[in-house]
């Protein structure tokens, strides 16, 4: 079937052609000044404060861009009335949300690859030996981002993209929290509260699996610059986001079937 | 965009080829075609209703209550009903756009929404709105893409088509660039791109400049005479009665009535209006005694002379007593009319509306 990739490619060829791409020269211009300041300040930590806010920096940006275009994704071809064309044709609606959710995964593959060139540039030029460590950095921050891609999608399968985006920025900001929100349940010795939490807990994604800075790995507090995960880790957090994402991207697939397009 | 252009390009255009579901071209009627599906009409409804409930109170509005259509094969059909008389809902239950609360729908003999239906068939939205960042070419290939088309013979066919729809110079222009009428034609373009058995329009002529409007006219009846069937809707009987060979009334959610186009719109003359040019003043005062409405403009006089009444008594006057006969032209019923006398009388007292789609509330209840 190259029906959802044909969908995919044109959601991609949208993206590309409404200048999503130009959000990248924001980052480029914010790396690159704060590099500069990074130098000034310390002369033998600028490229570990490079790395480590570098990457910080185009995760944050990745899942801000995500959530803002997942969120719309659906919504704006209900609003535009485009789907009236699309989905008499002879396609399933779920086609239709695959191949939106895979053309926007696309655009955020390839803006993720051009801020790695950007930030790979600066670190050259701040003479940083480039490790091997820091493509497992990059599969994780993108494996992240596609939950979040996710997450917005299912959202705007049933809701407008205001209030998508603040129930996908609570799901991100709780998903981050996840060993938090634990802890704090396991010393709370009230009935009610802890149960709760642990509800919450076991349904946002665990994000903590994919942004691994500052977490606490075998007793060590773990900075990116760190080689600090193997391959074998990358596996694993690429197979718990396959499974988050096919689980809400089913939900949304089921939630967008039955709904009156109108 | 000249009007020749619309001609010769339509039986070269777009041939079912790779198309394993497709009827040859030319194919003259609905004869064959129906026979190898079974009999089954092009489109079926049956009681059909439609409630939306919107927002957060869930408030219902019922933007149909029953509209029980029956198209057959190979004919041109239009949908006829005023605004908000539930066209665009009918259709987009039909496109699988929105679920009906109750009522059945088929297209093609399958249920609404099957694959192999959608596969051939072809959908022209109301006021469609487009990717605008694509080129109409672009959208042409995409759509073609969709119905798994080889990119090469997406590619002939949108040539074709952008041709055949007179928009080959737009060909390479953004689709947010297009005028409301190029909008209508490539919306018209992309409907065809799959050669399909049947065609659904809703209000293709609206937006459209009057020679605009006749290539589309003809545009439609020539997609007739290839076999295809053709259901459009308007709320403009002249369409309607150019080009359709059956046709259904809606008004207010309801189908009032359907059948051949004679038999909806009465050959009735409701009236005759006559202008008389200087009539002379002893013209005048007859006409002042008698019983026919006379107003008088600039140098001429009109006259109507009401149904039933034999207009040739006052063309007689006219030639008696002096005054030149400029115009005598009958009105026939209009849709204005028949909505008003289908929405007013109830019982359908006068018409032969064998609908079962009628019940005796009235209208806003
Ligand atoms: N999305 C919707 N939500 C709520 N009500 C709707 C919706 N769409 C249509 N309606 C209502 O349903 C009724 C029928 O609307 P519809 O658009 O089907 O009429 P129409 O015959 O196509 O009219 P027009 O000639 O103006 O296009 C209207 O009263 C309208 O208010
Ligand atoms: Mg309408």
């Amino acid at each position: 079937m190259m029906k959802t990739p044909a969908i995919a490619l044109n959601t991609f060829r949208e993206a590309i052609r409404n200048k999503v791409l130009y959000s990248l020269l924001f980052f480029a211009v914010v790396v690159i000044v704060a590099s500069l300041a990074f130098g000034a300040l310390s002369v033998h930590e600028e490229v570990r404060l490079t790395t480590d806010l570098g990457f910080a920096g185009m995760s944050a940006f990745l899942v801000l861009i995500a959530t803002f275009l997942g969120v719309n994704l659906v919504y704006k071809e209900l609003e535009r009335k485009t789907v009236y064309t699309l989905l008499p044709k002879p396609i399933h609606r779920y086609q239709f949300v695959l191949g939106k959710f895979f053309g926007l995964a696309l655009t955020l593959l390839v803006l993720l690859a051009l801020m790695c060139g950007v930030l790979l540039l600066v670190l050259h030029l701040q003479g940083a030996a480039l490790e091997p460590a820091l493509a497992m950095l990059v599969a994780l921050i993108f494996l992240e981002v596609l939950v979040v891609t996710a997450v917005a999608v299912f959202f705007s399968s049933f809701s407008t993209p205001l209030l998508s985006g603040l129930f996908t920025v609570g799901v991100f900001l709780l998903g981050r929290s996840v060993p938090d929100i634990r802890a704090v349940a396991a010393k709370l010795d009230q009935p009610g509260l802890p149960l709760l939490l642990r509800g919450v807990a076991r349904v946002v994604p665990n994000l903590r699996y994919f942004y691994v800075t500052g977490a606490e790995i075998d007793g060590q507090q773990v900075a990116i610059s760190g080689t600090f995960v193997d391959w074998g880790y990358v596996g694993l957090a690429s197979g718990y986001a396959a499974l988050y994402l096919a689980v809400v991207l089913l939900l949304a697939m089921a939630l967008f079937s039955r709904r009156d397009l109108i | 965009m000249h009007s020749s252009a619309l001609q010769p390009a339509v039986q070269s255009a777009v041939q079912p080829v790779g198309q394993p579901v497709g009827q040859p071209v030319g194919q003259p009627a609905a004869g064959s075609a129906a026979e190898s599906e079974g009999g089954t009409p092009a489109l079926r409804t049956h009681q059909l209703a439609k409630t939306y409930a919107l927002g957060f109170f869930r408030k219902k509005v019922r933007a149909i209550r029953d509209v029980s259509l029956r198209v057959e094969r190979g004919e041109i059909f239009g949908l006829l009903g005023p605004n908000g008389a539930g066209k665009t809902t009918t259709l987009k239950v039909l496109m699988g756009l929105v679920r009906p609360t109750s009522g059945e729908a088929e297209v093609l003999g399958r249920p609404v929404g099957d694959l192999v239906a959608k596969g051939r068939l072809g959908y022209l939205p109301e006021s469609p709105y487009f990717y605008d960042y694509l080129t109409g070419r672009e959208l042409l290939v995409f759509v073609a893409e969709l119905f798994g088309l080889p990119r090469r013979e997406s590619r002939r066919r949108a040539d074709a088509l952008l041709e055949q729809v007179g928009l080959q110079r737009a060909a390479q222009l953004a689709l947010r660039r297009y005028s409301k009428g190029m909008l209508q034609r490539v919306g018209l373009a992309q409907a065809l791109i799959n050669d399909p058995e049947l065609v659904v329009l809703d209000e293709p002529l609206s937006g459209l400049d009057p020679i605009g409007r006749k290539q589309i006219r003809e545009l439609i009846a020539q997609l007739g005479a290839r076999g295809k069937t053709v259901v459009f809707s308007s709320h403009i009987l002249s369409d309607v009665e150019l080009l359709a060979q059956r046709a259904a009334i809606l008004v207010g959610g309801r189908t009032v009535d359907s059948g051949a186009l004679d038999h909806l719109v009465q050959a009735r003359i409701l009236s005759t209006e006559v202008l008389i040019d200087r009539p002379a003043p002893v013209l005048l005062q007859a006409l002042a005694g008698g019983a026919y409405a006379a107003e008088a403009v600039g140098e001429t006089v009109r006259v109507v002379v009401p149904e039933g009444e034999d207009v040739g008594r006052l063309v007689d006057l006219v030639r008696r007593h002096g005054g030149a006969l400029l115009a005598l032209t009958p009105r026939r019923e209009s849709l204005e009319d028949v909505v008003v006398r289908r929405a007013t009388d109830d019982n359908g007292a006068g018409a032969a509306a064998p609908l079962p789609a009628r019940d005796a509330q009235p209208m806003g209840a």
